[in-house]
């Protein structure tokens, strides 16, 4: 990496406070960078995945709940219709 | 306190799950070879765990349904079924969606997905018996849930004896404690909320049966006084 480093363009004298930025050469940053956006796009994915099977996943525990909440209703009406049809019959 | 067992153990599922997210999600290390997409992990295998479990149950009480004529083993047959309908569905969406990001394919034909899927259409075929069979057809679909039941060692073996796309079964065994330690809540909260749900499912089946009595008692006493009349 250190062959890719950029030299600063401007003598420094020793005494002075001043102090060049130094970065890499092009071709290091656009390796660089295309490294990180390829990762950037991996973790975009999979938290993509991730967001879908957990979604899908307490959608059906939700779906089973409420079909189960349907069906004690069903069942509470049939037990009150018994009951008031026992209640009629002498 | 029977009666209170589900409410309990949903509060108590309430509880762990936000901990189970917040520790996947904010204190466990990215898996290496995989990435993020390896946080599927925590909640697919407990699910294929609890699938196998309710298929296990099921053929058990199936066997004493045939062997006792018990109307609560009946019922529990029939309630843990839908449960591996509910736990295999969320297995079969999760496992190729994670399969997706990490293999490249979500389906890739494999011994353990074969096997799983066919566990899955087992018990369908078993719940669609039970609900539009005729007469007697709960025998039958009493040895459906028995037939699925075997399908579960051969889910647990199918890495050993074929070579598939999914690890072995060494791999949960051998993961890093932090792994394990992330593991433990999102197996919890599942299995709370999924024996809530069979408490339930299973406190209406008998309800129904008990419904179904005392209308046939009902009608044919309400007969009996108008033959008389």
């Amino acid at each position: 990496m250190s062959n890719n480093t950029l030299e600063p363009s401007v003598a420094v004298d020793p005494g002075d406070e001043y102090e060049p930025a130094l970065g890499l050469d092009r071709a290091t940053k656009a390796c660089v960078r295309a490294c990180e956006a390829e990762a950037a796009a991996k973790t975009a994915s999979d938290y993509q995945h991730i967001v879908w099977s957990y979604g899908i996943l307490w959608a059906l525990f939700a779906v089973y709940g409420v079909s189960l909440w349907r069906r004690a209703n069903r069942q509470r009406v049939e037990m009150m219709d018994l009951e008031r049809r026992l209640k009629e019959t002498p | 306190m029977a009666r209170l067992l589900p409410t309990v153990f949903l509060i108590v599922a309430a509880l762990v799950f936000p901990y189970s997210v917040d520790r996947i999600f904010l204190h466990t290390p990215i898996e290496r070879e995989m990435g993020t997409a390896q946080k599927i992990f925590y909640f697919h295998v407990p699910l294929a765990w609890l699938m196998m479990a309710f298929a296990v149950t099921s053929g058990i009480a199936a066997v004493v349904q045939l062997r006792r004529a018990s109307v609560r083993a009946e019922a529990t047959s029939l309630a843990a079924a839908e449960l591996v309908l509910l736990t295999g569905l969320g297995v079969l969406i999760t496992g190729p969606i994670w399969g997706h990001a990490t293999w490249g394919h979500a389906w890739t034909w494999d011994a353990r997905q074969v096997t799983t899927g066919l566990l899955w259409l087992v018990f369908a075929a078993y719940v669609l018996v039970r609900r539009y069979g005729a007469a007697g057809s709960d025998r039958l679909a009493a040895a459906l849930a028995i037939f699925g039941a075997v399908d579960v060692p051969i889910i647990y073996y199918a890495v050993r004896i074929w070579n598939t796309t999914h690890p072995g079964n060494r791999v949960v065994a051998t993961l890093p404690a932090e792994m394990w330690n992330s593991l433990w809540p999102a197996l919890i909260a599942l299995t709370l909320v999924s024996v809530a749900l069979l408490l339930v499912r299973l406190r209406q089946e008998l309800t129904d049966i008990a419904l179904d009595e005392a209308w046939i008692l009902f009608n044919e006493r309400d007969g009996h006084e108008q033959q008389h009349s």
